[in-house]
């Protein structure tokens, strides 16, 4: 089961997230009154990203990528899909170790590439991820004394008989902290400083043309499908649904009805993103800082004496 | 304007002044005069030096420099008493060898309107710290705004002569059978 | 358009995936500067096409040269046409690029672009409006289907004349040229 699950988790994951990137464009394109792109739009753009000779600064910027592109691939075997997890035993340390190969790898691509836009982006990039990960690390650790667990599967299973975190008085102020930090983790506007294409030339992927662009859109596709996948599981209950589906566990059917409900989460979700995306417009990098140690970091502070607390 | 033209006729003399629709007065001076002339502009209130152009009179063998000048807002009463006043100094200067001094220490914006004529007009100041190019990519022999420049032949000779890539193909095939 | 039959992606994806992803580099010169934002904002929405604007020439396979080109622009046009990755398509607009247009007699742009970089096609007008830039899209289109559209294959094979011409009327380059000779 764990063989057949290391297989089809990140090929959903992959799917998925391309599937998500054009959603995004389409949905963005009808808010501003025009037809769109098509839904496969990211599935083209890769295609022919392949088929494109690419340039390469040395053997440095081509490892660079490819690290970056592991590190998040390797973030979905740890994280469960539906009922699919392949790696239980790491749980949510392994989660926060691994979360720092995405902007390390892009930092090694960047420095090779020697273009000034690059050396902004990367910088910007390891700014923000500062940023985010103070709120980050305090909600994480809220629901990790509140259920007493590190394993992911665990805290959904949980949550299966107990309602969603969401839900719950004890952990609610750190869902809405977790949930102010979110367009930092994915990128969205008003904290899309990273991959500026008006003010820095796309920033860290500046160089990258052909398979390397290719690589690089991949990434965030699944960079994408884990920061909202993260959300799901430990606020909003997973891949469970208040308990209903108890009856059919231990089935093929479980199985699928698991992904598909979690799927349906994820894209109410990013359906929400969405819409901040089109209103907000680009905060400056020392903006971001100020707001992201401001109010999430208090909110989610206050969140865990909380829980601390309650327990 | 016509307290001023007094003024500046009492203390100035080799001038000529002629005012239009009350709010534009045209001056005529000689080439040695210009200097004195500006400062004295510009300490009575016009500090705004708008344009330096020039016309090409081929004819009579002169270049004619033009000065434009205007006032700020200095503050609102002065600027509704100047409102909309152009002074506007004309001087001429020898075409062969044309060379004039610079204003750039009486108005120090004057720098890239004088490096404009001497890339367009081929005309010489001397004291500015930087005549180089600042429109144009390639060389000249004529500077292109001067009225003997027959563009048309410039044209055919520099753009008309260069081959399209069939013809070099072809050349490059009959040089080898 | 032709891109959702399933049987010629699964025959050529590279080339169905040329034509319907087209990443315009946003070098933006000259007069038709003033068509590209409506035609890439909502009225006539240019990314149901798959047409987007880029930041760097590294990611981008359309180059749009809108309008007239001086000698200066014409330095910055060929170094950034040669850091694009290929294969890569070129499009001149406007009346300008063909022959010179309105600026036939002028003593700082140049008449004939084909004659410094490749090509593929020309959209007729002085500045033609969205519409003909999507009927030239279009046209480009069909270009591909017929293996037509090889700028970027006679920029490579006859660089050193390309070479000649940039050299002739710059005097000398201060890059080196892009390919090796071919020893004849």
């Amino acid at each position: 089961m764990n063989i057949i699950a290391m297989f089809i988790s990140p090929l959903i994951a992959l799917i998925t997230g391309m599937f998500f990137l054009g959603i995004f464009r389409k949905i963005m394109a009808r808010l501003q009154w025009r037809y769109g792109p098509p839904v496969i739009q990211p599935v083209i753009d890769v295609i022919r990203s392949f088929s494109q000779m690419s340039i390469s600064h040395g053997s440095l910027f081509d490892f660079g990528i490819i690290l970056s592109l592991t590190g998040s691939f390797v973030l979905i075997l740890f994280l469960p899909i539906g009922e699919l997890c392949p790696f239980t035993s790491g749980g949510l340390i392994a989660f926060i170790y691994l979360m720092l190969l995405d902007p390390l790898g892009m930092a090694l691509s960047g420095a090779a590439a020697a273009n000034p836009n690059s050396s902004i982006g990367i910088s910007r990039k390891f700014l923000l991820s500062l940023a985010y990960e103070v709120p980050l690390l305090l909600v994480l650790l809220a629901v990790m004394t509140r259920y007493n667990t590190i394993s992911l599967v665990e805290i959904v299973k949980i949550q299966a008989s107990t309602g969603w975190a969401f839900g719950s008085w004890t952990l609610v102020l750190s869902g809405i902290a977790y949930f102010l930090i979110l367009p930092a983790i994915l990128g969205v506007r008003p904290f899309e400083v990273v991959k500026a294409s008006q003010e820095i030339s796309s920033g860290p992927i500046a160089e990258f043309g052909g398979k390397h662009l290719a690589f690089s859109t991949l990434q965030h596709a699944l960079h994408m499908f884990v920061g909202l996948a993260l959300f799901v599981d430990i606020f909003l209950g997973g891949w469970t649904l208040f308990g209903l589906l108890d009856p059919l566990s231990g089935t093929v059917w479980a199985v699928i009805l698991g992904i598909v409900i979690f799927l349906l989460k994820m894209i109410v979700v990013l359906v929400i993103e969405i819409f901040i995306n089109a209103v907000y417009p680009r905060y400056r990098i020392e903006q971001a800082m100020k707001y992201l140690w401001k109010w999430p970091t208090l909110i989610s502070f206050i969140g865990l004496i909380i829980v601390v607390l309650a327990n | 304007m016509e307290e001023l033209k007094k003024n500046i006729l009492s203390i100035f003399n080799d001038l000529e002044i002629y005012i239009r629709k009350d709010n534009r007065m045209f001056i005529n001076t000689k080439k040695e005069t210009v200097l004195s002339l500006l400062s004295y502009f510009k300490n009575s209130g016009y500090d705004h030096l708008g344009l330096i152009s020039c016309n090409d009179w081929i004819d009579d063998s002169k270049f004619e420099l033009v000065y434009i000048l205007s006032a700020y807002m200095a503050n609102d009463e002065e600027f509704q008493e100047k409102e909309k006043r152009i002074i506007i100094i004309k001087t001429r200067i020898p075409r062969e060898k044309a060379k004039f001094i610079t204003v750039i220490d009486i108005f120090e914006n004057a720098e890239p309107y004088e490096r404009e004529l001497h890339e367009m007009f081929g005309i010489k100041f001397e004291g500015h710290p930087r005549l180089t190019p600042l429109f144009l990519e390639l060389k000249y022999e004529t500077p292109p705004f001067r009225k003997d420049f027959d563009t048309e032949k410039y044209v055919e000779n520099k753009f008309g002569k260069i081959p399209t890539i069939k013809e070099r193909k072809n050349n490059q095939k009959n040089e080898r059978t | 358009m032709d891109r959702n039959q399933i049987g010629k992606w699964l025959k050529n994806p590279g080339k169905m995936a040329n034509k319907y992803s087209f990443h315009v580099v946003y070098f933006c010169t000259g007069c038709g500067i003033i068509e590209i934002p409506p035609s890439i904002t909502t009225r006539w929405d240019a990314e149901r096409f798959g047409i987007i604007p880029v930041a760097t020439p590294r990611q981008a396979n359309l180059f749009l040269i809108t309008g007239y080109v001086s000698t200066k622009t014409l330095k910055a046009i060929i170094r950034t046409y040669e850091q694009m990755p290929e294969p890569k398509y070129t499009v001149a607009f406007g009346s300008c690029p063909i022959n010179g247009g309105m600026y036939y007699d002028s003593y700082n742009t140049i008449k004939s672009l084909d004659k410094y970089i490749p090509v593929d096609g020309y959209i007729a007008g002085c500045m033609p409006r969205p519409e003909a830039i999507f009927i030239g899209v279009t046209h480009l289109w069909k270009l591909i289907d017929m293996d037509k559209a090889d700028g970027y294959k006679r920029y490579r094979e006859d660089y050193e004349f390309y070479r000649e011409n940039q050299e002739q009327l710059f005097g000398e380059l201060d890059w080196p040229p892009l390919f090796k000779n071919k020893s004849s």
